[in-house]
């Protein structure tokens, strides 16, 4: 029976309710949409929703990658450095590639904010290497031609 | 070359193969209807027949993991590996993204025959189309009666929802998924209890890869004797290799397994570019040790491969051309065990960290004998004394290494 | 019972022990980081590798991760293992900064120690160490994150076993962290032990940091007494100061653990204030002359007004032997026997506690983690005894049912059952609950309609409906269990409870053949206190009336301050005003120090060495750890070398209160039994009759139990209605109630305690407070009978309506109710803007 009871007292833990918590990460990728980043405010929100503690949300998100506890570019571009990748012209090559382009190194952002450029472990597409992710969209088999492509298309969103 | 039928890629090539009208066009679900006339025994007595081992790298035989699900726990779970991480490897991706109602049957089928009314299908958070996929497929299949209350009249119920993971290849490990499922840290559990005994939520969890389900509809339609009529003696069945590196026509080709690596590179994937010779291939994703051209003729088998000093893993062959720089390759297959290393254990966590330093100088030209040394020290300290198989997947790649490639690593400290 | 053979030497043991348990028992301990008894195992370290030569395992294995089986050969010194064993330590080597000369670990550390013990000495890594930030984590924590081996020991502790989550792991792969989400103080009140858990340096004592290592300290047994469970430690002095007390194994009381009010609230000992002079009228004077002048004045006394104008007030945080000197010499002299209790009522309770516990159903701390159902009545864990929270976590992380009968908000760091019943429904909710668990099954549902139709004690709760179902679900499950323990509170709870659980224990004894009994008692040795005290009901509430009506013209209070306690401050201040003589004995500097027209210095626990009995009736001894005397850093302005030039110890008059008592006798012209001098237990000894095995002291250091084979419990009383019934339907009862930090007396002299105890918290059903139109975080002035005091309002829905809850804070200034239970109206609650 054990009735979950929710402790206020200073000097209390709290009851995790595992159903609750269980949409940890999917509720971390909706706080993370607003801002591109786990803002401290969307780590204690999402605590709050789930009858957590902001430590249990960090401790869970800050063990995966694609949750950002750091500001980014409204692109984050994502350069696979996979061994298929490699072995195809592609990991650093590219990565040097969009890095001359945008004159920023690895890690950083574009002082517009529009661009970030990180490397990525392997994407899965090692048949159609090299490849990269701009957020959620997936670009295969790239040349200095498709990436002039891909970057011109989204700075021409803007 | 000779010239297999596909059974798990039938559909990929159609047009809109992913919809679950095309689907249902080429007899999707038929397999489901007829598992749901068999008793959930004779399901689970098909695919042991079958003698179908899990795809997912591990190899081990899915109708007897079935068979470990406790029959009388009211409470049982089904979670899909579609966590798809191991480099080389993109075949869980082409099915999810071309033909996700493959794996849902499957699904449906597994579920009913372990006693499972939910199901969790457990996604790389970068599959991005793949989680659309699933997530349309799924609510189609609702809406044609595969899902929901009493399926197809059958009075069997299942529900499945998908999860996205967001980025940790360790969630890959069938306990570590759990705990990611959980919405913990994915850091592996202590085995046993194994999930059959305490999976997600401390329940009864087979937890199966999605090529491994994508097989079942073909099992149950067409019978386990088919199946395992297919293959070598203790590989059955179909599997998808994926195949990459320096090949002309790189991709997904699916073939019995016992297939020859020669008959994959030089028939089905083009060769090797620019007529090259071969200096090394990884038989099964990057954690699998690598072989030299010598051993061209072995069957993509998991005995006949582990006789030849490797393993199939997951099926991905990478191949290099003679001018391939191995140290680097070592290098760059060790940055990626370092980097998705969970940190849980200590030998896998600080013995990568010092592999790579050695490693990274030896690749940079800055190396000694004292780093090849501790490489292989290191590297041996680490084989198989680790919390979860990762850390032997780590070590793998620089034993290898260094047995066949020593010289080149030997050359790189010439200098200092 | 498998059967193995380790490093040639064969051991039966249980089934499901690990290997690495086996190995202990045969003295063999094989290295570790990861696993620790009290955590388990995970397997992370790889450090317990060993080899296996025979039976279902083969090869290097962590003996932490396997069971012993039958037929297994294991080698703890294999090659192979110790080469693996090498190769691990040669890792953990590559990120640790060698900063042990400035490492509070150093000469403690595990990893140290396993560092030399492997030989690792020459450095072959030639990368970079990953290093971190450290984070502020509060008064009692130092945080040094680079030193981290990541044992996960912290985290299991700190989550798992304690269960608080704000300390846990962050980050993946190496960079992996254990830290908070933000800078802060730790709330677990158990946050301590991962100074003793952590292998190496991360988590340091922050008070003690820099004061010394290890092998600086004197170093021996002690005991805590900042409750009445009596958990062991350690004490660790440096330069006459207390410099750090660390956890001490027991497996019968507080296991491997204890609570940060225990481990930090030492400072008393130390601090500059603390009272080192004898004083006569405020001047200072020779111990030997106030002795003198107590003995010349008390005679007088008893010469003018007879032996009972001189009344004497002893203490429950007092030790055995002080206690039983003061009974001594009260009865010596012809003086009334000593109080120890202020309030008769509570007298009353502890009494009756005490009598009801017996060798069969006495229960000790660490057996409440082995129960499978616990019911505990009208105690707030965390408040009043913390290590009994952790323990009954650990019952119900092994899914026992915890059921709570108290008005309170009773925080505890797991679910349980709370039937929050104000204190006057207690007794009836606890008899209702055992009627429906004894009861056959086929009596059951004619009893509830009987209960339905009765209403009764029920009436004025409007949960009662919610009450009556958790009732009924907790009955079954009560029925069902195996290995019950009751556990009954003395400070709120009616004058009949401890006697209803205690006849309740002894009846479910009977039925199950297995019932603990677990009484938490107000303070460190009031079990000796309510052996010691005298049988009838006196208490100090009537000394006062005595003093006020010229009656009693001396007072001897012996260590205790009745200002801590006493509910009416004013009343207590002019009584004492009126006495002839107030001779006060004490270490710390009470108002009772400041108004004492003689004073004379006692030692504390750490330089005298003493003996308590913890609320099980456990004689426990703390060994006296250093001499005494003003800490070197307190001399000539902290300076070294000290310049004092003096023959004795500075600043060390105190003397043990025991021994004041006895000289105190021969000013009195009173000669106590020689042998006293020598062993004051022998006295205590022959004080009563449980006491009588104290004459052996040589089995106290691991603690004997005073209790009878049967119990000569008092009944329960015949009216078991409590005093304070329900009031009108508007008044609120106000209780008055222990804290875990700032309420307890002896550990509020410490600076740290201070700085976590928070703003004092007027609780409150959310009811109420709706009703009083007030909301979470409103302060209120709530008027006293002398006076008004102002509090922060909490309210909280898991609490009895009907019910205001204060902490005994100091800084409260509660004593302004001017009686023990007190009921407030409404308008006496006023929100301030």
């Amino acid at each position: 029976m054990n009735t979950k009871k929710e402790f206020k007292s200073p000097v209390g833990g709290a009851i995790v309710d595992p159903a609750k918590q269980s949409m940890m990460l999917a509720a971390l990728y909706i706080a993370q949409e607003q801002n591109g980043y786990l803002t401290k405010e969307a780590v204690q929100q999402v605590a709050k929703r789930l009858g957590m503690t902001p430590g249990d949300v960090y401790s869970t998100a800050s063990f995966y990658s694609l949750f950002r506890m750091k500001p980014v570019g409204r692109y984050v571009i994502q350069v696979c450095e996979g061994i298929s990748c490699y072995l195809n012209d592609g990991a650093e090559r590219v990565a040097d590639y969009v890095s001359e382009k945008l004159g920023i190194k690895l890690g950083e952002t574009t002082r517009d904010g529009m661009f970030t450029l990180e490397t990525v472990q392997c994407l899965a597409s090692c048949g159609t290497a090299p490849a990269m992710r701009v957020n959620d969209q997936l670009y295969e088999n790239l040349s200095p031609a498709i990436i002039d492509d891909i970057l011109e298309r989204l700075m021409g969103e803007v | 070359m000779t010239n297999w039928e596909p059974v798990l890629l039938a559909n990929v090539n159609r047009p809109n193969s992913e919809k679950i009208d095309t689907y249902l066009r080429y007899g999707g679900y038929e397999a489901l209807r007829k598992a749901l006339k068999m008793t959930p025994d004779q399901v689970t007595a098909e695919v042991k027949t079958s003698e179908i081992r899990g795809r997912g790298g591990a190899g081990f035989p899915a109708g007897v993991k079935w068979g470990f699900m406790p029959k009388d726990a009211p409470v049982k779970y089904l979670a899909i590996n579609t966590d798809e991480g191991e480099p080389g490897t993109f075949k869980d991706r082409l099915i999810v993204e071309r033909d996700p109602h493959s794996i849902l049957e499957g699904v449906i089928i597994a579920s009913y025959a372990i006693g499972a009314h939910r199901a969790f299908v457990y996604i790389r958070g970068e599959f991005f189309l793949g989680v659309k996929r699933w997530i349309k497929a799924i609510s189609d299949a609702y809406q044609k009666g595969f899902l929901g209350k009493n399926i197809l009249g059958s009075g069997f119920d299942l529900d499945v929802s998908v999860h996205r993971g967001a980025g940790a290849y360790i969630c890959g490990e069938e306990t570590a998924m759990l705990e990611s499922l959980e919405g913990k840290r994915g850091v592996p559990r202590t085995k046993p209890p194994f999930p059959a005994q305490k999976g997600f939520w401390g329940k009864p969890t087979l937890v199966q890869n999605c090529e491994t389900l994508a097989n079942i509809p073909h099992i149950i339609l067409r019978g386990g004797k088919w199946y395992s009529s297919i293959g070598t003696e203790k590989s059955k069945g179909m599997k998808i290799f994926c195949i990459s590196g320096h090949v002309n026509s790189p991709g997904n080709f699916e073939l019995p397994l016992g297939t020859p690596l020669k008959e994959i590179i030089y028939e089905h994937a083009g060769g090797v570019r620019k007529g090259r010779d071969i200096k090394a291939i990884i038989p099964g994703g990057s954690s699998t040790p690598f072989l030299t051209a010598e051993k061209i003729n072995t069957p993509m088998g998991f005995e006949t491969l582990q006789a030849a000093g490797s393993a199939l893993g997951t099926g991905a062959i990478i191949v290099m051309d003679e001018t391939t720089d191995m140290v680097e390759v070592v290098r760059r297959i060790t940055r990626f065990y370092v980097h998705e290393s969970c940190g849980y254990c200590f030998p896998c966590r600080i013995g990568g960290q010092r592999m790579l330093s050695s490693l990274e100088r030896l690749a940079g030209g800055k190396g000694s004998k004292q780093d090849i040394e501790d490489l292989e020290y290191v590297a041996k300290g680490i084989y198989g004394r680790t919390f979860c198989p990762m850390g032997t997947g780590m070590a793998e790649p620089v034993l290898s290494g260094l047995r066949l490639f020593r010289p080149e690593f030997e050359m790189k400290t010439a200098k200092n | 019972m498998p059967n193995l053979i380790i490093d040639d030497l064969p051991i039966e043991v249980p089934a499901g022990t690990k290997v690495i348990e086996a190995a202990e028992q045969l003295g063999i301990i094989i290295p570790r980081f990861c696993y620790h008894k009290a955590l388990g195992s995970v397997g992370a370290c790889r450090m317990c590798a060993v080899k296996f030569l025979q039976g279902p395992f083969k090869g290097v294995q962590m003996s932490c991760l396997i069971d012993a089986q039958d037929g297994m050969v294991v080698s703890t010194t294999d090659e192979e293992a110790v080469a693996f064993r090498k190769f691990i330590i040669e890792l953990l080597m590559l990120n640790h900064p060698h900063d042990c000369p400035v490492c509070d670990e150093g000469g403690q550390c595990l990893l140290q120690d396993m560092t030399v013990a492997g030989g690792h000495s020459l450095r072959r890594y030639l990368g970079r160490k990953r290093t971190y930030r450290d984070q502020n984590l509060g008064v009692f924590i130092a945080h040094e994150m680079n030193r981290c081996i990541h044992c996960y020991r912290c985290s299991r502790f700190y989550q798992e076993f304690a269960g608080y989550r704000d300390l846990g792991p962050t980050q993946i792969a190496n960079r992996v962290y254990f830290g908070r989400f933000e800078d802060g103080q730790l709330e677990s009140p158990f946050s301590g032990n991962l100074v003793d858990l952590c292998p190496t340096g991360v988590y340091t004592d922050k008070p003690a940091r820099f004061q010394g290592r290890r092998w600086d300290f004197e170093r021996l047994p002690s005991l805590c007494i900042h409750c009445s469970l009596g958990c062991n430690t350690i004490a660790n002095a440096r330069y006459r100061a207390v410099v750090r007390v660390e956890a001490r194994f027991n497996d019968a009381v507080n296991g491997f653990f204890i609570c940060d009010r225990g481990r930090f609230g030492f400072p008393y000992t130390n601090q500059p204030e603390r009272p080192r002079q004898a004083r006569i009228d405020g001047n200072e004077s020779s111990l030997e002359d106030a002795v003198a002048g107590a003995g010349r004045k008390l005679a007088d006394i008893a010469h003018r007004a007879g032996p009972n104008a001189i009344a004497c007030l002893g203490s429950r945080r007092s030790s055995l032997e002080t206690q039983g000197l003061l009974n001594h010499l009260c009865q010596l002299m012809q003086w009334a026997e000593p109080d120890y209790f202020l309030d008769p009522l509570l007298k009353k309770k502890v009494k009756s506690a005490i009598s009801q516990l017996d060798s069969r159903v006495a229960v000790s701390l660490r057996q409440v983690e082995t129960a499978d159902f616990i019911l505990a009545v009208g105690v707030d864990p965390l408040g009043e005894a913390p290590m009994l929270a952790l323990a009954m976590r650990q019952a119900q992380r092994k899914e026992a049912t915890v059921a709570v009968i108290d008005p309170r908000p009773v925080p505890l760091p797991f679910s349980f059952e709370h039937l929050a019943v104000p204190t006057w429904e207690m007794n009836g909710c606890l008899k209702l609950l055992m009627e429906e668990a004894m009861r056959k099954e086929d009596e059951k549902s004619a009893a509830r309609d009987r209960m339905a139709a009765e209403e009764g004690w029920l009436r004025n709760n409007p949960a009662s409906a919610e009450i009556r179902r958790q009732i009924a679900q907790l009955a079954a499950l009560f029925q069902a269990s195996r290995n019950p323990v009751l556990i009954c509170g003395t400070d709120i709870v009616p004058e009949a409870t401890p006697a209803v659980v205690g006849a309740w224990a002894r009846s479910l004894l009977e039925e199950k053949g297995k019932c603990g009994l677990f009484y938490v008692l107000p303070d460190a040795n009031a079990f000796g206190a309510g052996l010691l005290g005298a049988a009838n009901d006196h208490a100090f509430l009537e000394t006062v009336g005595a003093i006020e009506r010229g009656e009693v013209r001396a007072l001897i209070a012996v260590e205790s301050d009745p200002f801590e306690r006493f509910p009416d401050r004013s009343r207590l201040e002019q009584a004492l005003a009126k006495l002839e003589l107030l001779l006060v004995l004490d270490y710390v500097p009470s108002p009772m120090v400041q108004q004492a027209h003689i004073f004379l210095p006692t030692s504390t626990l750490f330089e005298t060495g003493s003996t308590f009995i913890n609320q099980e009736g456990r004689i426990q001894i703390a060994q006296p750890v250093y001499h005494g005397g003003t800490p070197l850093s307190q001399m000539n302005g902290g300076g070294h070398p000290p310049r004092v030039y003096a023959g004795g110890l500075p600043g060390g008059e105190p003397k043990p209160a025991w021994q004041l008592l006895i000289d105190l006798a021969g000013a009195l012209s009173l000669a106590i039994e020689t042998g006293a001098v020598e062993n004051p237990l022998s006295l205590v000894a022959s004080a009563h009759p449980l006491l009588a095995g104290l004459k052996n002291t040589s089995s106290l250091l691991d603690g004997v139990r005073c209790l009878p084979d049967v119990a000569d419990a008092e009944p329960v009383p015949a009216d078991m209605d409590p005093a304070v019934g329900p009031g009108t339907e508007n008044e609120l009862q106000l209780l008055f109630v222990d804290s875990i930090f700032g309420a307890e007396e002896l550990s509020q002299y410490a600076d740290v305690i201070r700085q976590v105890e928070g703003e004092p918290c007027l609780y409150m059903h959310t009811q109420d407070a709706e009703r009083l139109g007030l909301v979470e975080g409103d302060r209120v002035l709530l008027t006293l009978d002398a006076g008004a005091i102002e509090a922060r309002v909490c309210p909280s829905q898991s609490m009895a309506p009907g019910t205001l809850v204060l902490p005994r804070r100091r800084k409260l200034e509660w004593q302004k109710a001017k009686s023990f239970s007190t009921r407030v109206t409404p308008d006496r609650i006023e929100k301030l803007k």
